[in-house]
Order: structure tokens, then C-alpha cells, then sequence
């Protein structure tokens, strides 16, 4: 019996004991490590714990062994107690420091196709040759890796210069579509106060949730849920079948306002990824984003996705979630309260893993009403408010006078057990 | 010359009571929101904590904003104040807010629990706060939050009422275990979480002051004192508890206190009181009897009071005529 997981303190101490032995020590160096070797880990991390932050992110990741949902936790955890000290200015897409940004829609596009740092175009054969290669050369191969690193400046990993960072200006694909009037030109109106826009870490989701917290729930959502259900758009139960419009990878400045001179300054480049995709739509099925010239009956519909962090399959299955989530009747599963309620990787495998905890009482009561409906339907009657009897029915399997009737301390003793 | 990571201060330090002063203030609100409109469930933003979600992090919300250093705390899974969930919580609590625990229900100023109401009837100064999975009773007959939101607005509880309906028609009885919906405050139909039947009527015109917190759902609702709630029932079909009648605890003796069922090998099942911190109680005062000799009225009172609980050893619950 396991609330004979009792003990309770002790037996919590010990389980996580046995847990730090078997994952390990690590020191500060394992996570600058993590940092540097795993950047799409310490991405994803970043995404769904929905802060910027790659050494807590890291350490995170050493803490929990590499369990995902645990470093999303505890970065989360870790977010929730901190204050709103500022709030950034807009991010202009067309202003990220491009590494990588590719459309499908267009065989070229204005400023050209960047392939940038991808595995897309690679073949995915395990290098079994670094195993077998001498543990010695293996050692002065990291030393020099190390040194060119630090050569490369501050930034570990994904740094600027290795990964190709252009200072180019490389216009939005959608930008050119509205040139060419395919799409709606974007309403001309003043950047919103940002305390005014609605945070969906502040402030209870509610249906129709406001688009910022639509798109700051995909943001934080959980990659793997948000591929299923947009994989499950993809595949055919979404009406449409989107082109990805444009993806883009990069590095974006941020900048606050200093709260002393009011002067606007950059407190540093982030990694962040958004993708964008495109339909063609029958304009009267989706109302007043139609194009303007009267007689067309199609216009092109945008979805949108962006995470801090490179995060290309989540971003990509979020977009095409985004658009489909707009339609007129959209596939229960993708309806807006269905997938933001169901991606939330802290809400989902908390609650997946909570059925671990004792429900004994909970399943008590549902054993007393399939033992009563079996005696009910035998009877045929209806009892007072106990129950029709205490016997159960014929039939059921494991029969209740097998259970010894007489209590096993004879009443009027009460010694403990 | 100075970095950034240089002047930013190391904040490695957490509020008093976890959350920070902006949640609880959130909290709070809503909380009174809650107590003022009994049984209607109050959206609100609900933190991520250290603790998994599911785990009991909207009870654990509401303790954080409620709690303070002079509070005694006592936490509850599933009726066992020593289950491991039970223990961290509380271990998580005493160590944020740096209040007392116990395990004696008279004694706690905070009660947060998983499905479970103790069996000594508590007091006006005392709160329930109950860990709830799912806030929405209307969850069975509509899926979709934003519609049942609606039919809660307008007490359009019909369908609820004919799932109830065909259960009698096909089993011969409402079929519903735990979490039994109740109608607060002759308004809104509320879960009162996974409690088992038996403690339903716990709720009736309480002395306490009941918070229910969702925090996955993020829903929280309450039950004021002494408002009236009653489990959907039917003029000629009343509301049953578990039937125990015939259980006894074996580390008791006692009867008519809601029971776990322990399978034992070789078939068969022996049975115990759910309630440990009733139990402890109940113990002490046995040992403390024949230790001293004394008769129950020498014993001195601080030590082992057993306070006078909702089923009297009859099985009758205090509020007559309640329970038909």
C-alpha cells in the first residue's frame, strides 16, 4: 500500500535522493555545457517555460535529468515569482537579424531564400565514428573547440557569427503580398500601450480568448501537443491546406524604455523563430478580411506562430492551428478552447502524472455504487438513503460475503495496530 | 566597466508565502468575488508553482494568499494527513510562510485537503480549502467551458437534471461516486470536488468557510458559512451517502465514519477509518485512559479532545431531517 508511501518526509527525501544519485552531480560547468551543446534543447525549454533565459534554462534541463516537462516546470515555477519590471518595445519582424528565413509560397523572394543553419538537407546518420575515435584526440579536438568559442565573443552556441547573422534587411514575404494587394493592408492605428495588452500569465483565459493570448498561449504550448493537433490539421481534418508563407529565424534586438532618462535602449538580442502561413479563402465564409476590389470571391488568409527560442516544428504546427482555429465550424479539435486548454505542457502532464497520487476515497465511492446498482437491479426497489442493502448482488464477481463480517479488534478494545 | 549581469541583483530570494504580492493581491479578489456569489466559479490567472500541476496547486494557491505566520496548517490527501503528497504540501507551506502544522483538525486554522471533509465538525474561525480537479459540474453534459458558462447564467441545469434522470432509469439509482453536483445557495450548481458522498452534506450550513480551487482549470468558487447546499436530488429519489453500515475500523473499532476499503490477500477486506488525524485522536484518548487510569471527564481536554463530529457512532448526521 502505498500511502504507505507514507513516512511522508522522510520517504520524500529519500526518493529524491535516489533520484539525484542516479542522474548525478553537476556544477556549473555541466550546465554551461548543456547551454552550449544543446541549443535547440535549451530553445524548446525556453519556449514552453516561456522565458528567455538559456542558463536557467540549462540548468533546468541538469536539475531534471533531461526530463522536459520537469525543466518547464521548474522554469515556469521560477517565472511565476518574478515581477513585470518593464515592458519591451514591439519587435518589428522585418527588423530580426535573419539566420535563417525560407518561404514555400515563392520560388524566390525580396532578399533572397536563407537556408541558414538547418539539418533539413542533411542525411541523419549517426556518426558512429566519433565513438570509436581515441578518447585522446577526442580531448584536444574539445580543447580547441573550446578556444574557438571563446574567440567568437559572448555568445555561446547559436552564436551570431557562426551561425551566419546578417545585418540584411530582408523584407516580409507578407509585406510584398500586401504590396500586391493579395492581402488586406494592414489597418494603420498606434502601437498599443503595452501594460494594455492582455497577459495570459496575469490574467484567466477566457473564450473567445483576445488574439495576444491566443498567440501567447501557442507561444508557451507544448511542442509535442501542438504538432498532434496541427499534424491532425495537416493531415485532413483541417478544411484547408496551408503554404508555409514565411519562416524566420533569428535574433531580435530588444528595447526598454530607461525608466530614469525615458531614453530607449537595447538590453539584448534573443533568439526568437515565427512562421507564418497562407491560405486561399472563400471570402464570404470568413467575412470583412476579404479583398477590396468587389468581384473576387478568394482572398488569402494568414496564420501566425512565434516562440522566443528556434523552435520551427512548433511554430510552423501553431501557425497552421492559428488559422485553422478562425474558420467558420472548425474540426472540434481544433476549435480555440479545445487547443489551448489541451497544449499547456505544465496543465497537461501535471494532471497526466497526478493519477499516480492515492484516489482511494474517490474510487471508494465509486465501488459502493457498483455494488448497489448490482443489489438495486436485483431488488428492483429503491432504499433509504444508505443504500438498498449491503450484500452485493449475485453475479458480481469477488462476492461480498467472502469479506469477514465481524470487525478484527472486538469492539470495546481499541488497541492500535 | 560594468556588465548587465554584474548590476542586476542576484534575486535568489522568493516572496513570504511563495507568491508574489501582485498574485495574492489577485488572489484575494477573487477570492472575496467568490465568497460574495456562493458556488460561482471565478476565473483567475493561477500561477505556476513548484509544484506539478494537477498536484493540488489551486488549493495550494489559495493557502499561499490565506496563510500567515500565526496560522497552524494541516493538509489532508484523500483523508491521510502522512500520504507523501499531503507531507509536501505541507512540508512547501510551513517552509514559504513559516506557520505551525498539525494534524488535528481542531486545531488548524487552515485546512487544505484532497478530497476529503474531516469527521470532527469544524468551527467558524476554521477554512477548508479543497484541491479541485475539475470545477465544472456541467462538464459530463457540455464540453465546451464558454456554453456551459452560459447555462450556469442562466441556471439552465435541465440537462444535468435528465442525466441524473436516465441513471434512475437505467441502474435504479443515481450512479454518481464522488464529486456529487450540489446546488448552492438555491443558485448555482457547483462540483464540490472528488469528496466522497458522505461528505457532502458536510457543506450544509457550515460553521467554516469552504474555498474550492481549481488550479489547472483555473476556477476557484466558495461556500460561505452557513449557506445552504443541496445535492441534486429528487422529491421521491433522495440523495444517498456510501453504505458503509456494516464496516468497522480495525484500529478503532468505531463504525459510521467513512471508511477505506483494505483488500487483504486471500480475499476478503478489513477496514479503517479515512480520517487519520481523527484516528490519532481517537488513539491518544484510549491510551492516555489506560495509562492514566482516569475516567474520559479527568482527562485533560487540550490533549485529547475529540470534537463532535457530523455522524454521530449511528450513523446520524447532526443536521436532522438533512439526510432523507
Amino acid at each position: 500500500m502505498y500511502v504507505a508511501a507514507r513516512g511522508g518526509e522522510s520517504a520524500i527525501r529519500n526518493a529524491e535522493r535516489l533520484y539525484r544519485d542516479l542522474i548525478g552531480a553537476f556544477d556549473a560547468e555541466t550546465v554551461r555545457t548543456i547551454e552550449r551543446a544543446m541549443p535547440y534543447l535549451v530553445d524548446r525549454v525556453m519556449g514552453e517555460g516561456s522565458l528567455y533565459a538559456p542558463e536557467l534554462a540549462a540548468l533546468a534541463l541538469a536539475q531534471s535529468g533531461g526530463d522536459l516537462y520537469e525543466a518547464v516546470l521548474m522554469l515556469r515555477a521560477f517565472r511565476s515569482t518574478q515581477p513585470r519590471l518593464a515592458y519591451a518595445r514591439p519587435v518589428d519582424a522585418s527588423s530580426v537579424l535573419v539566420v535563417r528565413r525560407i518561404s514555400a509560397a515563392f520560388k524566390d523572394i525580396p532578399g533572397g531564400q536563407v537556408l541558414g543553419p538547418t539539418l533539413d538537407y542533411s542525411h541523419r546518420l549517426l556518426q558512429l565514428e566519433v565513438l570509436d575515435r581515441d578518447a585522446k584526440a577526442q580531448g584536444e579536438e574539445e580543447r580547441s573547440q573550446s578556444g574557438e568559442q571563446e574567440e567568437d565573443g559572448e555568445e555561446a552556441g547559436m552564436a551570431g557569427e557562426r551561425s551566419g547573422v546578417s545585418n540584411r534587411n530582408y523584407p516580409l514575404v507578407a509585406d510584398w503580398q500586401r504590396d500586391a494587394r493579395l492581402l488586406p493592408l494592414l489597418a494603420v492605428h498606434p502601437c498599443p500601450d503595452a501594460s494594455e495588452i492582455p497577459d495570459v500569465t496575469r490574467e484567466p483565459l477566457l473564450f473567445p480568448a483576445p488574439r495576444a493570448m491566443r498567440l501567447q498561449s501557442l507561444s508557451r504550448a507544448d511542442t509535442g501537443g501542438v504538432l498532434a493537433l496541427g499534424y491532425a490539421n495537416m493531415r485532413g481534418y483541417g478544411a484547408v491546406h496551408p503554404t508555409v508563407n514565411e519562416i524566420r529565424l533569428g535574433y531580435a534586438e530588444i528595447e526598454i524604455t530607461h525608466p530614469i532618462t525615458g531614453e530607449l535602449f537595447s538590453i539584448g538580442r534573443i533568439r526568437v523563430t515565427h512562421a507564418e502561413v497562407v491560405t486561399a479563402l472563400k471570402s464570404a465564409s470568413v467575412g470583412d478580411g476579404a479583398q477590396t476590389d468587389g468581384d473576387t470571391k478568394l482572398h488569402l488568409e494568414l496564420g501566425f506562430c512565434a516562440t522566443v527560442g528556434w523552435n520551427e516544428v512548433k511554430t510552423i504546427a501553431g501557425a497552421m492551428l492559428d488559422l485553422a482555429m478562425d474558420l467558420p465550424d472548425p474540426h472540434p479539435s481544433h476549435t480555440e478552447e479545445y487547443v489551448l486548454y489541451h497544449t499547456d505542457p505544465v496543465e497537461s502532464s501535471g494532471f497526466c502524472i497526478h493519477y499516480k497520487l492515492p484516489h482511494y476515497v474517490t474510487f471508494g465511492s465509486e465501488l459502493d455504487v457498483v455494488r448497489s446498482v448490482g443489489e438495486a437491479k436485483r431488488v428492483a426497489g429503491l432504499g433509504d438513503y444508505y443504500g438498498d442493502g449491503d450484500r452485493l448482488a449475485s453475479g458480481m464477481p469477488g462476492t461480498y460475503s467472502e469479506r469477514p463480517g465481524a470487525p478484527l479488534v472486538p469492539e470495546g478494545t481499541t488497541e492500535q495496530v | 566597466m560594468s556588465t548587465i549581469a554584474e548590476l542586476a541583483s542576484p534575486n535568489r530570494g522568493y516572496s513570504y508565502a511563495f507568491l508574489d504580492e501582485f498574485a495574492k493581491r489577485e488572489l484575494r479578489r477573487r477570492i472575496l468575488k467568490a465568497i460574495a456569489i456562493p458556488g460561482y466559479q471565478v476565473p483567475y490567472a493561477s500561477r505556476e508553482l513548484p509544484i506539478a500541476r494537477g498536484w493540488g496547486t489551486g488549493g495550494l494557491q489559495v493557502t499561499l494568499a490565506l496563510v500567515g505566520p500565526d496560522d497552524v496548517v494541516k493538509v489532508i490527501d484523500q483523508g491521510a494527513d502522512d500520504s507523501v503528497n499531503a507531507a509536501n504540501l505541507r512540508r512547501f507551506i510551513a517552509r514559504m510562510a513559516g506557520a505551525d502544522t498539525t494534524t488535528d483538525a481542531s486545531r488548524a486554522t487552515l485546512i487544505q485537503s484532497r478530497h476529503r471533509i474531516p469527521e470532527e465538525r469544524l468551527q467558524e474561525h476554521q477554512t477548508l480549502v479543497l484541491q479541485v480537479p475539475d470545477p465544472e459540474p456541467l462538464r459530463s453534459v457540455e464540453h465546451n467551458i464558454s456554453k456551459a458558462r452560459l447555462m450556469h447564467a442562466e441556471a439552465d441545469y435541465g440537462l444535468l437534471w435528465l442525466s441524473l434522470y436516465e441513471q434512475l432509469v437505467l441502474y435504479r439509482r443515481v450512479t454518481l461516486g464522488a464529486s456529487y453536483p450540489c446546488l448552492v445557495h438555491h443558485r448555482y450548481v457547483m462540483s464540490p470536488s472528488p469528496i466522497p458522498r458522505w461528505d457532502v452534506p458536510k457543506l450544509h450550513r457550515s460553521a467554516h468557510l469552504t474555498l474550492l480551487s481549481a488550479g489547472r482549470e483555473k476556477r476557484l468558487y466558495a461556500v460561505p458559512p452557513y449557506t445552504d447546499v443541496r445535492p441534486l436530488e429528487f422529491a421521491d429519489v433522495p440523495f444517498r451517502v456510501e453504505d458503509q453500515r456494516g464496516w468497522t475500523c480495525h484500529r478503532t473499532g468505531l463504525r459510521n465514519k467513512f471508511m477505506n476499503e483494505l483488500p487483504q490477500t486471500g480475499g476478503g477486506a478489513i477496514y479503517e477509518i479515512s480520517d487519520t488525524g481523527f484516528v490519532e485522536k481517537v488513539l491518544r484518548r484510549v491510551s492516555d485512559r489506560e495509562a492514566t487510569g482516569s475516567t474520559p471527564a479527568q482527562v485533560a481536554p487540550a490533549q485529547v479532545a475529540v470534537g463532535a463530529t457530523y455522524y454521530d457512532d449511528e450513523g446520524r448526521f447532526y443536521i436532522d431531517g438533512y439526510l432523507k
